[in-house]
């Protein structure tokens, strides 16, 4: 929901965090003030805005989950009581159960076809280029759009996934009110719009693994698969970990959407993750400060994702 | 394998691959054109029997102009405002002396990394105490001000125009507002262009923050108008009309991604990840 979805967001480089080269003074300390006033000058508006609507949400956030208010009235501080009340929620059990679930289920698989994806499209030979777009349109698909494309593919009468399935002679479910398919379903279809920024993920890192390796195993008589498996695949290792952990954080927290508009967390709970579980809360009940505590435990499940991914890496550099 | 046959094959398997991808897509177009009838039977066909035309004027009936002109205020208004108050501060960080340069670039780093939907009850609260909600600031300035991505973006762009090249003008007498609308904007353009194409299409995208923050009809934005057509099994509006409504909620996306899909890509990529 803001103008940068993580998904989106190029991790800064190293050297950005570096600061600029001094520049020359032809005139010394009168200039020295000017380039100080001048700077804060430029900088002011975008920090003025970045205090008062990043800065001041993100510590809100964390005071907020221990307040008890309705929005209107004056919020009562509770202390811990929106913490201690979230482990004997049983919607808060389910929707965690839901999350992770939706987390398993879409990881692997949109790692694997992203990969493979990827090594397809990657080709120099003409005309590629134009088919390559092809691969990145669900990028461009809002939520909403998405979601009115996939109600209908998904319908039991008519939608062209049973059609499909009938080909088979598989007769297939009412995908999004049946308990047992809504979530499988609703995953499907976010793997599908996860697919384009992997897949461009991967390009970039395929772009890295140096050519001649290929040359060198092809003179030892590997094949193609066995290049793909025992080259490709171990030199897009660092791009493969940080898919994993965008994946990660988009299934927990990113897709929320989609669920709101399509199943609404239905049937009896299926799709109803943390992130649509706080948001109901919140806006829904008008329960701020319990919605903002279920936001910050998502926090916390995502700070443990990027430690376990950190530790994965420093051990990998250990051992090579 | 012979190597005209193998390159043959992988052509194959690429439009293949490419075409599965692009089937939901496609399914909008043909479904946006089909008849009642015809959406809803089983077996649906593949191809409307005349294309039902009708169905992109019942779906104008929800999405009235006044949507599209919504959205489009709330749309160019974030790309507008962030350009207003990123493109100073990231020629200032990349370019002029200044002691917090390195205390503010960490600072607007650090809160990339939360997931928007875990500030998204907190910032609803700034906008809400400051009487906001159902307005045109209350849409556009909470969203504009998640400024981070845009300020690194143009930044790391003018950290690679040479030093030469502004202490010229400086020593010149060019004042740094000088330099900056003279010299740094206008070689900034494929950084605009990046930029314009990410920003544009995540805010005509967004969905979750205009529901919350402006359910009025007064300041409807598409996707808040689309999102109930998405119906399901027991809708009484035909899917093809919500199909249709979905048609014309991408067309300006699509033209903004075939024009400028290189840059977006770029930016997507981002340059930090080689």
């Amino acid at each position: 929901m803001t103008a940068t979805p993580l998904t989106e967001t190029p991790l800064p480089r190293a050297e950005a965090l570096r600061p600029p080269e001094p520049a020359e003074h032809p005139s010394g300390r009168r200039n020295r003030r000017v380039d100080a006033l001048t700077a804060t000058l430029f900088v002011s508006p975008a920090m003025l805005a970045f205090f008062v609507f990043v800065i001041i949400p993100a510590i809100g956030g964390l005071v907020l989950a221990f307040f008890e208010w309705d929005l209107f009235g004056v919020p009562v501080f509770v202390g811990l009581d929106n913490i201690t009340r979230m482990f004997v929620d049983p919607d808060m059990w389910q929707a965690l159960g839901v999350t992770a679930l939706f987390v398993i289920m879409g990881v692997i698989p949109t790692i694997i076809v992203g990969f493979v994806l990827a090594v397809v499209v990657n080709s120099n030979m003409p005309g590629v280029a134009a088919w390559r777009v092809l691969y990145f349109t669900p990028m461009i698909a809002s939520a909403a759009v998405a979601a009115i494309i996939w109600v209908n593919l998904y319908n039991g009468r008519s939608g062209l996934v049973n059609q499909f399935l009938a080909l088979f002679g598989i007769d297939g479910p009412n995908w999004l009110s049946d308990p047992t398919w809504a979530r499988p379903a609703l995953v499907i279809m976010m793997i599908w719009g996860a697919l384009p920024i992997v897949i461009i993920l991967y390009l970039a890192g395929l772009q890295r693994v140096p050519e001649d390796i290929y040359a060198a195993s092809s003179l030892d008589g590997a094949g193609k698969w066995r290049q793909l498996w025992s080259m490709t695949w171990p030199n897009v290792w660092s791009t493969t970990l940080l898919v994993a952990v965008l994946q990660a954080v988009g299934f927990i927290s990113g897709s929320f959407e989609i669920a709101l508009i399509m199943t609404d967390g239905g049937p009896l709970g299926t799709t109803q993750s943390l992130a649509l579980y706080s948001y109901k809360v919140a806006f829904a009940e008008r329960d701020i400060g319990y919605g903002s505590a279920l936001s910050l435990f998502q926090l916390v499940l995502l700070i443990v994702i990027v430690v376990v991914a950190r530790i994965i890496t420093r051990l990998r550099k250990e051992r090579s | 394998m012979h190597p005209r046959l193998y390159n043959t094959l992988r052509y194959a398997l690429i439009v293949v691959c490419g075409l599965v991808l692009a089937v939901p897509l496609l399914f909008m177009v043909s479904g946006s054109l089909k008849s009642a009838q015809e959406i809803n039977a089983f077996p649906q066909p593949l191809l409307p029997e005349t294309p039902i035309w009708q169905n992109f004027a019942d779906a104008w009936n929800y999405l009235t102009p006044q949507v599209i002109g919504n959205t489009f205020i709330f749309s160019l208004g974030i790309v507008g405002l962030q350009l207003l108050i990123s493109l100073p501060a990231a020629f200032a960080l990349a370019k002029i002396p200044f002691k917090w340069t390195a205390v503010i670039l960490t600072t607007l780093v650090v809160p990339m990394f939360v997931p928007a939907n875990l500030t998204l009850i907190p910032l609803f609260v700034v906008t809400f105490q400051l009487g906001w909600l159902n307005s045109f600031a209350g849409l556009i300035i909470p969203m504009a001000a998640q400024c981070a991505f845009a300020i690194l973006l143009f930044r790391q762009f003018f950290v690679t125009l040479p030093p030469g090249l502004i202490e010229a003008a400086r020593i010149d007498g060019a004042g740094w507002p000088r330099v900056f609308t003279s010299i740094a904007l206008p070689l900034a353009k494929p950084a605009l262009a990046t930029f314009c194409s990410i920003s544009f299409l995540t805010a005509w995208n967004m969905y979750i923050w205009p529901l919350v923050v402006a359910p009025n009809p007064a300041q409807r934005v598409i996707n808040v108008a689309l999102a109930p057509l998405a119906g399901g099994e027991n809708s009484v509006i035909s899917p093809a009309i919500g199909l249709a409504g979905a048609v014309i909620a991408m067309v300006p996306v699509l033209i903004v991604f075939i024009v400028l899909q290189k840059w977006y890509i770029k930016g997507v990529v981002g340059t930090g990840l080689e």
